[in-house]
């Protein structure tokens, strides 16, 4: 058996969970079992869950903020300033999020089943021109942020853009934007830090989510071995991936900032708990009253995940 | 059969589409389509009951295809590029251009040619086609190299030769879809056009100068201006220079600092200022409708171009027929040098018979990452590579490259469609006879090729000064 | 590498469908340059926008995502119906009569083919985004500031659908020229000779200049 997997952008520590995946079932089923990650070659990015619901492949990655009308239900994860604080707590929140019951119907839609989240730290921003000494200095600033991020800069007074990672660069390059918001590998994977020259260590207004899902239907039809293998696998992948994150990449971002002579911009407590305090509640409010109107339970989704939080 | 297999039989099946006269877009969709049916169909076994699950499947990863390739911002270049083009027309701004060029440059030896050169750069500097190029040109400069006394056959050669001028010379079409399908930076690549642009207008011209210098009775030079005169040609064609001066600062920003924005909204920006202008020539909304309807339909062929082949790309991901072919020419025991050249000698062949953006298309998902393959791969840091630049600038050098075979095919018989749009111009000469006019050209546009190769540093200066 | 054609045209109904259709593509073709237009005017209040009053026009990028689709469909069956699509003619143009309205039928007929299925797969994904039940029936949005996807999607198949009437159109001239073996057949775009082609072309880019 062959299954294809869509993923975009190249290998990087976002998407080493399904190489890892990929070796882990190969080996347990001897190579019976394969999985053929492709770059970018069967799937526009934010088309893999359509690609997912034709069975064009068996398997994809997606991120729920470029396209919040197809997944309403997982953009709870990205609401601003949850207070999230590690990619292993980040990963719990996002396993028993995928298990509830609105969320596997809201991608049942798809014909998706959620195997695994791609967890990622809080996101921060990176950007190039004037250093911001105080939150003040974010008046103006066009910043690429989605999602509960946007609604963080927008508050400040930024002026938020969305677009998918692969454009962000071009982006910078064109000044249609002066920073970026994103996690650190991001930040390196798309050429941020070629041209950043200050980035914010204490900002973390949110993260995105991006889920790993699987073809429904292929699923059920696989062997139960082989269904087995890969389910089997995907705490150890998981597991690979967060030691990854936090002992490689984590790493080397400071040497990185140091190297490339990136200033870091710290904020005062106070601040951030003002901003925070501006920022996440109306947020939810706004998050609460759209989702219910797509006919989501949207207030038992967002008390069942931020009661997990505290 | 493996999918690779199945890869190899479309894309000849394809070919013999091509050659048997349907049009481009649709034999390519169609190739793809086909593919993809046959990718799934195998994948059941080729189970008859299987087919009509294949179809359901390949039907709608392909029709996913067209809103979901067109829908990108990058790509809204291409209609902006080629409505400043014919607006231009109705600015005036060619007209104006050769008269400066002929009043300022034409006392060289074999001087309206060189001055027709230099017009057909800067008319490049704001269009992005080349056939449209030569078509306007054909008009306003052979009469007045013929008034003089130049070889009829000479006179069209270097119209049509000076017209691919502007595929190089940014604002240019083809080498925003070359950015597109291989996913670089357009501003770098705009940027990297405009030296070798200029490099190959100055070997024209020297070229010219040449044959001027030995061969009798070539056309005399024209001289006798006063510098009142000389001055007073260059207001008409000042907009020009803004225009150029617009699209620069946009795509890089040469006084510190940040870019002003997009290479998208430099064009549109443009595309604007000629837009007023012609406007202010009398334009009305009868000339605007046709220019409108022009530029749609030339947007619209393009366009269709696109997504067909891109559907035929997208059977060819899931076939890794471009993982294959770069494994197999790295693989190969050549040195990598020989390899590129082989490979510009092939686009050589296949440009004679082929339109430029079709052949991109259709080649570079295959023919791109083996090259990128050779040169160390995409990441490659200059020191470790292949040819001595980083991935990025390997990327840039050879799309310059290949925009410039494809440029050379325009010249090139059995079908150079320069020559051809000149021929069509004057009823008093033939194919043939632009053809031969043109043959000259082949000299320069080889010599130009080989010092591109040679020294990369004239493709990739300007680019890399841009970060 | 032929790009326009010629059209001959009679009071037979093939003839009149086939301007009737032309009309129609014409007009969307014309709404495909007023789409290019907006391109330019956009681009110039999003510049302005973000460099003199420091305010960039709000979701700058979601818009020409919403135009392109415009510029890129509306057109195809009146570029068709004028043989405006590029090809090889080296080996058609050879060819004369019976033989070449064969070829050409075979050709025309792949091609409808084609965009049947593209028709289907290209609705199929405009279904997928559009969903009764939903606020602006969106089940999926432009990434910034979340414009219902679905309209742009919808050109797709509409615009093919208009392609595919003006295929059958061209198929059936084929067959009927096929079998009365005519030297002026209707309704279908003639191969000119290349150079009546170019002439055709520069003629028109250069009517205005001097
Ligand atoms: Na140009
Ligand atoms: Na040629």
């Amino acid at each position: 058996t062959e299954w294809n997997v869509s993923l975009w952008g190249k290998r990087r520590a976002f998407t080493e969970h399904v190489e890892k995946i990929a070796e882990l079932v190969d080996k347990k089923t001897n190579g019976e079992f394969k999985l053929n990650i492709s770059y970018g070659g069967l799937s526009k990015n934010k088309e893999n869950l359509d690609g997912i619901s034709i069975g064009a492949f068996e398997m994809a990655q997606f991120c729920a903020g470029y396209h919040r009308d197809k997944n309403p239900s997982l953009t709870v994860a990205e609401l601003p300033f949850l207070g999230v604080s590690t990619l292993d707590q980040e990963r719990r929140l996002s396993e028993e999020l995928y298990k509830h019951p609105a969320v596997v119907k809201d991608l049942a839609r798809w014909n998706a089943t959620l195997l695994m989240p791609s967890p990622m730290p809080q996101y921060n921003i990176a950007g190039l021109g004037d250093t911001p000494k105080s939150l003040d200095d974010f008046k103006g600033l066009a910043v690429r942020a989605t999602g509960g991020i946007g609604q963080a800069m927008k508050a400040v007074g930024a002026v938020p853009t969305s677009m998918s990672a692969s454009e962000v660069r071009q982006a910078l390059d064109g000044g249609v934007i002066k920073a970026v918001a994103f996690a650190q590998h991001a930040h390196m994977a798309f050429g941020v830090v070629e041209k950043a020259t200050w980035w914010t260590t204490n900002l973390n207004p949110g993260t995105i989510n991006c889920p790993v899902v699987v073809n429904t239907d292929a699923l059920n039809g696989l062997k139960p071995a082989y269904r087995d293998a890969l389910l089997g696998s995907v705490d150890e992948a998981l597991d690979y991936y967060v030691d990854n994150y936090n002992n490689k990449t984590m790493k080397r971002w400071d040497p990185l900032l140091k190297e490339r002579g990136i200033e870091k911009v710290t904020f005062s407590d106070q601040a951030i708990a003002d901003l925070k305090k501006a920022v996440a509640t109306p947020a939810a409010d706004q998050w609460v009253k759209d989702n219910a109107a797509k006919g989501l339970p949207a207030q038992e989704l967002y008390d069942f995940f931020t009661g997990m939080i505290k | 059969m493996e999918p690779i297999e199945i890869g190899l039989i479309v894309s000849g099946g394809l070919l013999v589409f091509v050659v048997l006269g349907m049009r481009v877009a649709f034999a390519a969709g169609l190739a793809g389509l086909v593919g993809l049916i046959w990718i799934f169909w195998a994948k059941k076994g080729y189970d008859p009951e299987a087919f009509m699950w294949a179809l359901g499947i390949a039907a709608k990863i392909a029709g996913q295809v067209p809103h979901s390739k067109v829908a990108n911002q990058a790509l809204s270049l291409i209609p902006t590029f080629i409505l400043i083009g014919y607006l231009a027309y109705y600015a005036g701004l060619t007209k104006a251009l050769f008269e400066a060029a002929k009043r300022w440059i034409a006392w060289v030896p074999g001087g309206l040619a060189v001055a027709t050169v230099f017009a057909t750069a800067g008319f490049a500097a704001v269009s992005g086609a080349s056939i449209a190029t030569s078509a306007v040109f054909a008009r306003i400069a052979i009469p007045e190299m013929l008034k003089i006394g130049y070889d009829k056959k000479f006179a069209a050669g270097v119209v049509a030769a000076g017209g691919t001028l502007a595929s190089l010379i940014p604002p240019s079409a083809i080498l925003v879809i070359y950015a597109i399908i291989v996913e670089q930076d357009v501003g770098k690549l705009l940027l990297a056009g405009f030296i070798p642009g200029a490099f190959s207008a100055l070997i024209y011209a020297g070229l010219i100068i040449g044959m001027a210098l030995t061969i009798k009775g070539f056309g005399p030079p024209v001289s006798g201006y006063t510098w009142k005169e000389r001055f007073a040609s260059l207001p008409p064609s000042l907009p020009i220079v803004f225009v150029v001066f617009i699209i620069v600062v946009f795509i890089y920003n040469p006084f510190g600092g940040d870019a002003w924005g997009t290479p998208t909204e430099g064009g549109a920006l443009g595309a604007f200022v000629v837009f007023c202008m012609a406007v202010f020539k009398g334009m009305r909304w009868a000339e605007l409708k046709d220019a409108l309807l022009e530029s749609a339909k030339l947007s619209v062929m393009i366009f269709t171009i696109i997504w067909g082949v891109l559907i035929y790309v997208r059977f060819l991901g899931f076939a890794d027929l471009p993982g294959a072919f770069s494994d197999w020419v790295t693989s190969l025991d050549y040195s990598p040098m020989l390899i590129l050249i082989m490979i510009l000698l092939a686009y050589a062949v296949l440009g004679m018979f082929m339109d430029a953006i079709g052949m991109l298309l259709l080649t570079l998902p295959v023919v791109y990452p083996a090259v990128m393959a050779l040169n160390g791969g995409e990441a490659v840091s200059a020191a470790e590579s292949t040819f001595g630049m980083s991935g990025p600038m390997c990327a840039v050098w050879f799309g310059i490259l290949v925009v410039k075979m494809a440029e050379f095919c325009l010249i090139t018989p059995p079908i150079g469609l320069n020559c051809f749009v000149v021929a069509g111009v004057r009823d008093d000469l033939s194919v043939q006879d632009v053809f031969r006019g043109v043959a000259p050209f082949f000299v320069a546009d080889a010599i130009t090729i080989g010092l591109l190769i040679a020294f990369p540093a004239i493709v990739i200066w300007l680019p890399s000064l841009a970060g | 590498m032929a790009g326009n054609a010629n059209v001959l045209t009679d009071d037979s109904l093939l003839s009149l469908l086939d301007q009737k259709l032309n009309e129609i593509g014409k007009f969307l073709a014309l709404i495909s340059g007023l789409a290019v237009f907006s391109l330019m005017i956009l681009a110039v209040l999003s510049v302005s926008g973000r460099n003199f009053f420091n305010h960039p026009l709000p979701g700058y990028i979601d818009w020409i995502e919403q135009a392109m689709p415009l510029i890129a469909f509306m057109g195809i069956s009146y570029t068709q119906r004028n043989g405006g699509h590029i090809r090889m003619d080296m080996v058609v143009g050879k060819l004369k009569g019976r033989t070449l309205y064969a070829a050409e039928l075979l050709t025309t007929l792949a091609i409808l083919t084609l965009m049947l299925l593209i028709v289907w797969g290209s609705w199929e994904h405009f279904q997928r985004s559009f969903d009764f039940n939903a606020p602006m029936w969106s089940r999926d949005s432009s990434m910034d500031i979340g414009i219902p996807l679905w309209p742009a999607k919808l050109l797709a198949p509409v615009a093919f659908s208009v392609l595919c009437l003006q295929l059958i159109v061209q198929a059936w001239g084929f067959t009927s020229a096929l079998i009365s073996g005519t030297d002026q057949p209707v309704a279908v775009p003639l191969i000119e000779d290349v150079a009546a082609q170019a002439n055709h072309e520069a003629s028109h880019l250069t009517g205005h200049d001097d």
